[in-house]
C-alpha cells in the first residue's frame, strides 16, 4: 500500500494518454461485460427452461386450430401428469398500434401451478376470473402503461369477430398476473369460455395445450408420443418442450457462442496492443525517472514490480468501471431480452482478464526498465 | 581518523564502439569520516564516474572500492541497492525530483524501501523538510518550486534515510549564485552540525572553497589534494 502513491503519480504522469487508454479498457470490459453477461443469460434462460412442459399446437403456424376435445387423448398418452390449454385472442387497445392479446385460459385451478414461467396467478386472482365471465387480470407493466386498474371495464378491437358481428370486445380488470419467464407487459388473462362462446368463428377449438409430463427424462418419447398420436388427422400437432424450444430460439439467431468469442477475443487482442504501446511509450519516457528510483535504493525487482503495479491497477479500474457500466445496462436490456444477467462469475472473469492483459503488456516494457544501467540512463545514453 | 570511503588500485574503463576507454587508471583515495570533499577537474577528467563509483552506482574494472565498511565492488546488483538505499544520499544537478510528486512525497521515496511505520514517516519527512527549510512547502510539485527550493527537497530526499555519506553530483551547476550560496551553506551545516561526510564534484571553485578539503583529477589520476578554505 505505500508504493501505492508512487504507483498513482507513474498512472497520471501524462493524464491526457492514461484517460485514453483507461477509455479503451473501459469499453472493452463494457463490452466483455454485456457480451458474457449476454451468453450467461441465454445459457441460464435455456438451463431454465423447463423439458417437462411440452408445448402443443396445430402443426402449421396459423393453420387450423386443434379440437379442444384432444385434451381428453392428450390425458390418456402415459407419462402425462397434467394438461391444460389456452388460446389467444389478438387484439387493440385505443390505437391501432397498441396491440393487446388476451390469453384465455380454460377454467381450472391447475393455472395456479402449471405454468408460472407464464402464467403465475394466485388464488384469489384466479378466482375473481372465475366469478366474472368477462373478466381479465392484468400485469403491472400493462396496468401502469395503459392507467389501469382493478374494476375498470376496457374495450379491444378485433379481426376476431363477435357472433353478432361485433369486433369491439369488453373486458372487465378484476385482478392482476405475473409470470416468472416472459414479457408480460403486451398480454392479459382471460376467460376460455368467454371467448369460445362469444367468437363467430372456431368455437370448441384451441391452438396451445400444455402438457406437463412426470418424468422430465420421458419428455422426448412423450412428445413423439403426442404427434403420433395426432399423425395423419385433420388436426396434426407440433409438440415442443419448452427447453427444447428455448433452444431453438437461440440457435435462430446463429452461433451465438461463437459470435461472442470472437467479438470478445477481438477487442481484447486490441486492447493488448493498445496497453502494450502505451507501457513501452511509458517506460521509454521514464527512462531518468526509474534511473533516479534505483539510484535512491529501489531494487530490479521493485522497479519491474513498481511498473507492473501501474499497468494493473490501470486495467482493474478500467475493468471495474467497464463491468459497472455494463451492469447498469442490464436492467434496460432485459426489458427486450427477458432473463439476462451478469452473474458474479463474469465480473470475477474480468478482473482476472484485466490483470492478466496487464501482466501480459507491461512485462517486456518493465523487465527493460528493471535492467536499466543507472549511470547510462542518468546521462541520457 | 577513519576513512569511511577507500578506493585502492581502481580503474575503470568503458566501452566505446570497439575501443576501450579508460576513465580512471590505478587510482587511489581515502575520505575521511566527517569530510566535506570536493572533487575538481575539467570535463572529461573522470570525476564523475568517480563519483559514480562511490556512490554504487558504478562498478570498477578492477581495483577495490571499500565505503562504510563494505566492498562494495563485490556486492550483487540487488545487494548493492540495498546498500545505497542505507548508506548513500544523492544530490544531482538538476534535482531529479519526481515530477507528478509533492516535495513531501518525493522526499518520503527512500523511506518506501524500509519498514518504516507511515506515521514515522510523516514525522521524518517533516523533520527533513523544516531541517532544508521548505515545511511550508511540503504540498507543492516541483514545477511548483524554484530551482534553489527543488535542489533543497533534492537534499531531505537525499537525507531522509540518514545515509553515511552525501555524494553530490555539481549541486550548484543549474542555480544562481544566490541560491548556489544557500545550498552550499546547507551542505555545510549538514557536514559541521550534523557529521555526514560529503563529496561532491564540482566545476566552481567558489563552491569547492565550502569543502574542508579539495581533491583535483586530471586524466583519470588524482592531481592535487590540499586542505579547502573552510577546513
Amino acid at each position: 500500500m505505500k508504493f501505492l502513491p508512487l504507483i498513482w503519480s507513474g498512472i497520471w504522469r501524462k493524464p491526457g494518454r492514461t484517460i485514453l487508454t483507461l477509455m479503451q479498457v473501459i469499453v472493452a470490459f463494457a463490452l466483455f461485460g454485456v457480451l458474457q453477461g449476454m451468453k450467461t443469460g441465454v445459457d441460464q434462460a435455456i438451463a431454465d427452461a423447463r423439458a417437462d412442459v411440452l408445448h402443443v399446437t396445430p402443426t402449421a403456424f396459423g393453420g387450423a386450430p386443434l379440437p379442444r376435445a384432444y385434451i381428453e387423448r392428450l390425458k390418456s398418452i402415459p407419462g402425462i401428469e397434467t394438461v391444460g390449454f389456452a388460446d389467444v385472442l389478438a387484439g387493440t387497445y385505443q390505437k391501432p398500434s397498441q396491440f393487446v392479446y388476451v390469453v384465455a385460459i380454460e377454467n381450472s385451478n391447475k393455472w395456479l401451478t402449471l405454468i408460472p414461467e407464464v402464467i403465475h396467478v394466485g388464488p384469489n386472482d384466479l378466482d375473481a376470473l372465475r366469478k366474472t365471465r368477462t373478466g381479465v387480470l392484468v400485469s403491472a407493466d400493462m396496468a401502469k402503461e395503459y392507467g389501469w386498474r382493478i374494476g375498470d371495464r376496457i374495450p379491444l378491437t378485433s379481426t376476431t369477430l363477435q357472433s353478432n358481428g361485433a369486433e369491439t370486445w369488453t373486458f372487465d380488470i378484476v385482478g392482476t398476473f405475473t409470470a416468472r419467464g416472459t414479457e408480460q407487459g403486451t398480454f392479459m388473462v382471460g376467460n376460455y369460455d368467454y371467448l369460445d362462446e362469444a367468437r363467430a368463428i372456431n368455437k370448441g377449438t384451441v391452438r396451445h395445450f400444455y402438457a406437463v409430463v412426470a418424468d422430465p427424462k420421458q419428455a422426448a418419447v412423450v412428445t413423439e408420443a403426442i404427434d403420433n398420436t395426432f399423425a395423419n388427422s385433420s388436426n396434426e400437432t407440433r409438440t415442443v418442450s419448452f427447453k427444447e424450444y428455448a433452444q431453438q430460439q437461440m440457435q435462430s439467431i446463429g452461433d451465438l457462442d461463437f459470435a461472442i468469442r470472437s467479438i470478445v477475443s477481438a477487442v481484447l487482442v486490441a486492447l493488448l496492443f493498445s496497453v502494450a504501446s502505451m507501457m513501452m511509450q511509458t517506460t521509454r519516457e521514464r527512462t531518468p525517472e526509474l534511473a533516479v528510483l534505483k539510484t535512491l535504493g529501489f531494487s530490479d525487482q521493485a522497479v519491474f514490480l513498481l511498473l507492473i503495479g501501474e499497468a494493473v491497477v490501470t486495467c482493474i479500474a478500467g475493468a471495474i468501471i467497464g463491468l459497472g457500466l455494463a451492469m447498469g445496462a442490464f436492467p434496460y436490456a432485459a426489458k427486450f431480452v427477458p432473463g439476462l444477467s451478469m452473474p458474479m462469475v463474469v465480473i470475477g472473469v474480468g478482473v482476472i482478464g484485466s490483470v492478466l492483459i496487464a501482466l501480459l503488456t507491461a512485462s517486456a516494457p518493465a523487465l527493460r526498465a528493471s535492467k536499466l544501467e543507472i549511470v547510462d540512463a542518468l546521462a541520457g545514453r | 581518523m577513519t576513512s569511511i570511503i577507500s578506493l585502492t588500485d581502481v580503474s575503470k574503463h568503458y566501452r566505446r564502439g570497439r575501443e576501450s576507454v579508460a576513465v580512471l587508471n590505478g587510482f587511489n583515495l581515502d575520505i575521511f569520516e566527517g569530510d566535506f570533499v570536493a572533487i575538481m577537474g575539467p570535463s572529461g577528467s573522470g570525476k564523475t564516474s568517480l563519483l559514480n563509483l562511490i556512490g554504487g552506482l558504478d562498478v570498477p574494472t578492477s581495483g577495490s572500492i571499500n565505503v562504510a565498511g563494505e566492498r562494495i565492488d563485490r556486492l550483487s546488483r540487488a545487494a548493492l541497492a540495498r546498500w545505497r538505499s542505507r548508506h548513500v544520499g544523492f544530490v544531482f544537478q538538476f534535482y531529479n525530483l519526481m515530477p507528478t510528486l509533492s516535495a513531501e512525497r518525493n522526499v518520503e521515496i527512500p523511506l518506501l524501501l524500509t519498514s518504516v511505520p507511515y506515521a514515522e514517516r510523516k514525522r521524518k519527512v517533516s523533520a527533513a523538510l523544516d531541517l532544508v527549510g521548505l515545511s511550508e512547502r511540503h504540498k507543492h510539485k516541483p514545477n511548483e518550486l524554484s530551482g534553489g527550493q527543488q535542489q533543497r527537497v533534492a537534499i531531505a530526499r537525499a537525507l531522509i534515510a540518514d545515509p553515511t555519506i552525501l555524494v553530490c553530483d555539481e549541486p550548484t551547476g543549474d542555480l544562481d549564485r544566490h541560491s548556489a550560496e544557500e545550498i552550499l551553506e546547507l551542505l555545510q551545516v549538514l557536514n559541521r552540525q550534523y557529521g555526514k561526510t560529503v563529496v561532491m564534484v564540482t566545476h566552481d571553485p567558489r563552491a569547492a572553497e565550502y569543502a574542508t578539503r579539495q581533491l583535483h583529477v586530471d586524466k583519470g589520476q588524482l592531481s592535487d589534494s590540499r586542505l579547502g578554505t573552510a577546513a
